[in-house]
């Protein structure tokens, strides 16, 4: 929690002879992550070279691009499936020998024949935009062919052009170009081609066919129907082919992926002629589990050591630990960055306060439910493990903003209690919920309300309790950017940082101080009641100043450049003002939405059921729909974006560096297959 | 022209009224800065993730630096309403 894994660096050591049981067991454990091998590097061991792939590499590389370009063309994806039925790997060997080769020419003839029958139909598509033109000529087209003394001129032209000499032609006038045909005497072509050329011909290819245009064209109109009445059928076949053998698909690139894997491992490693070392990472608390098994299935020729670390200095993989409701927030720490070996991971801080900012904007229990459906519906369609994490961000994310309705008092716009007591009115139940008036400040706004006194949103309240989350939450974040100084840093800077990191927290307490001494606001201390000191200033000011003062110092200890950056201090705690800004936007769209629809539509036709009077009712829904989508819609974003930002841009900049190296084992997480 | 008599009931009025007209202008005028600011960052942003995925963090952080105008923006529209 609140920390990476901690991970330890192996050193393993054998004969060249041990090196496929090596590898397999360590592709077994698939949590090894192997430090690559660079050779002439300035830590490379003096006369080891990088290995050779195990033996069965080709065989099992080539069988792996026949999977996949079988993948390609039924369109299969892993992702796509939800893990099967895990078949041994005996079982898929043998299926692998007898099926593969068959499976792969079913799949090549069929794609093979439908790419020859695509090509037919641009080809007849092709003659049906040479012949189109000639539809407007009066002429079957082996009239335009096999003529000793006339030349035959077709093509577009600007203008009907005046041909000098005696001719036959057909002038069409089209929308935009025009079509013409021209038949002359070849020794008379001179002159006719000056004139054409004056009237801006663009000759045209006179197609090879008899018959009349328009027969040529139903023809062939008529083949490239039948033409991809068969490419469907090809398509139906390779669904069949989907439908029956996606699995077994799957499960074969699994098994040749792992297998490919497996045997390429020895290109990172470092070799003699008849030793290999492997270098690489591993999880402190399995270092012990690894050896164990590594020596087992060796016999006990292997060498397996930890080496000493040096975390400043070695790119130590970062493997996240935390708590498994935190989990799914690992997905949003690595949109930003993975968190560095020696620094806090804060991804349990974002787990627990995403959801809260989330409901703070979006707190409205209609919403919330709506896209409790959505999630419902989506967590099905979406597949794949970082798909899933972020569902389940996002149903947290739903649930809070559930709970955020209930103590904001909102229902799609409407208040909870007003609708809770029209759905009892409406059903005959008693209402349990009478005269519960939400517990945090309201964010009714006053849309649609004409009666004198009425109250509106408590504005103020709302302010005050944002500028607060954001002073506890960058507050947060300092002092845990003054621990990671602490560990991270040496020396002399070390305390400069912290202080520095102190210096930010004196200055934004300071002036809050000093404000809070000069003015009372709501929800705040009040600090206007304490003595006066000098110059009509009371003494809350003076100590709010002389923090101020020394956070300045501090900061200008560490970089007098910071400095400049003091201004931030205000608009980064302002910021989170936004968690109300938009929350009651998303309320005010509501409102409105709900005003033009009842109170403009819906409730003036109620009054009489006239055809008038339904049309408007329809109308009232439609709006209501629309709106409402829309303010799901903008919800969603609203809420997510911003949230999520408050976290990337004013928490993580206060601590946060990032840029650690995911952790990647060697192996696979088996999802068709088994060991 | 005839005089415009004004009554201490319509001043008052007019005074609410001018107030949420400039608090109206601050966050939009300010709103509008922001956008034009982060027009130009945004779209270079964009073209640095679209290279590097790792650069989106601090793509992001670049981007929302003049988002500062808009929230003083309204900071001062909630000081004239309140």
């Amino acid at each position: 929690m609140l920390k990476p894994k901690q991970m330890s660096r192996l050193l393993i050591a054998a004969s060249k002879d041990q090196m496929a049981p090596v590898v397999a067991e360590l592709y077994r454990h698939h949590l090894f992550h192997i430090e690559e091998y660079v050779e002439g590097a300035a830590e490379c061991y003096e006369g080891f070279k990088l290995g050779t792939p195990l033996s069965g590499a080709n065989e099992a590389s080539e069988d792996l691009l026949k999977i996949r370009a079988i993948e390609n063309a039924v369109s299969v994806q892993a992702d796509d499936l939800d893990s099967a039925a895990a078949c041994s790997k005996s079982e898929l060997r043998a299926k692998i020998e007898q099926g593969l080769p068959a499976l792969e020419r079913e799949v090549e003839e069929l794609t093979g024949n439908r790419s020859k029958l695509d090509n037919k139909v641009k080809e007849y598509e092709q003659k049906i935009a040479e012949i189109t033109p000639f539809t407007a000529v009066p002429a079957d087209l082996e009239t335009y062919r096999g003529y000793a003394g006339l030349s035959v001129y077709a093509g577009y032209v600007v203008r009907q052009p005046a041909i000098p000499v005696p001719s036959e032609m057909h002038f069409s006038p089209g929308k935009e170009k025009n079509f013409l045909v021209a038949f002359v005497r070849s020794s008379q072509r001179n002159e006719v081609e000056r004139a054409l050329q004056d009237a801006g011909f663009q000759s045209v290819p006179i197609p090879d066919e008899t018959g009349t245009p328009a027969d040529r064209i139903a023809y062939y109109s008529g083949q490239i129907a039948t033409l991809t009445q068969e490419i469907a059928e090809i398509n139906r076949k390779l669904d069949a082919v989907k439908q029956q053998h996606a699995s077994f698909i799957v499960a074969c690139e699994e098994l040749l992926k792992a297998e490919v894997e497996k045997s390429e491992a020895p290109l990172r490693f470092a070799t003699t002629k008849q030793t290999f070392v492997a270098e690489g990472w591993a999880p402190s608390d399995k270092v012990a589990e690894i050896s164990e098994s590594l020596v087992r299935v060796t016999g006990g020729k292997v060498y397996v050591s930890t080496l000493p670390t040096d975390p400043d200095h070695d790119s130590v993989p970062v493997e996240y630990n935390n708590p498994k409701f935190a989990q799914p927030a690992q997905m949003l720490m690595d949109v930003y960055s993975r968190p560095k070996y020696t620094e806090i991971d804060p991804t349990l801080m974002l787990a627990i306060v995403f959801p809260i900012f989330f409901g703070l904007i979006l707190g409205d229990v209609g919403y919330g439910l709506i896209l409790l459906v959505m999630w419902f519906f989506l967590k099905k369609m979406i597949k794949g493990e970082d798909g899933q994490m972020f569902m389940t961000v996002f149903r947290n994310a739903c649930i809070s903003s559930i709970i955020f309705g209930v103590l904001f008092n909102e229902f799609l716009g409407f208040e909870l209690t007003e609708f809770v007591g029209w759905l009892c009115g409406f059903g005959g139940f008693p209402n349990i919920i009478h005269g519960y008036a939400g517990l945090m400040p309201s964010r009714h706004l006053l849309i649609g309300v004409t009666e004198e006194g009425a109250h509106g949103p408590a504005i103020p309240a709302l302010m005050m309790i944002a500028i607060w989350i954001g002073i506890l939450h960058i507050t947060l974040g300092r002092v845990l950017g003054m621990y990671n100084h602490a560990k991270q840093d040496h020396g002399d800077h070390r305390i400069k940082a912290v202080m520095a990191n102190f210096g930010w927290l004196a200055v934004m307490w300071g002036i809050l101080v000093a404000i809070w001494s000069n003015v009372a606001m709501p929800l705040m201390p009040d600090l206007t009641g304490l003595p006066a000191a000098a110059m009509g200033f009371n003494l809350g000011t003076f100590i709010g100043a002389l923090l101020i003062l020394a956070g300045v110092i501090f900061i200008a200890r560490d970089s007098v450049l910071e400095v400049i950056e003091l201004p931030t201090i205000i608009s980064h705690v302002l910021s989170y003002a936004r968690l109300v800004a938009v929350g009651l936007s998303s309320v005010a769209i509501a409102m409105v939405t709900n005003y033009m629809s009842i109170g403009m539509f819906i409730n003036p036709g109620m009054k009489e059921l006239s055809l008038v009077g339904i049309v408007m009712i329809l109308v009232g829904l439609v709006v209501f729909l629309l709106g409402h989508a829309l303010n799901t819609a903008l919800g969603i974003l609203g809420g997510g974006l911003h949230s999520i930002r408050l976290h990337y841009v004013e928490f993580f900049t206060k601590f946060y560096k990032g840029g650690g190296k995911k952790y990647v084992p060697f192996g696979m997480k088996r999802r068709f297959t088994e060991e | 022209m005839a005089d415009v008599v004004m009554t201490e009931e319509m001043i008052k009025a007019s005074q609410v009224g001018l107030k949420a007209v400039g608090a109206g202008l601050a966050v939009g005028l300010t709103g509008v800065g922001t956008g034009v600011a982060e027009m130009g960052i945004g779209a270079a942003a964009v073209g640095a993730i679209a290279e590097n995925k790792d650069f989106f963090g601090l793509g992001l952080l670049f981007t929302v630096i003049p988002e500062t105008i808009v929230i003083f923006g309204l900071v001062v529209g909630l000081l004239l309403l309140f």
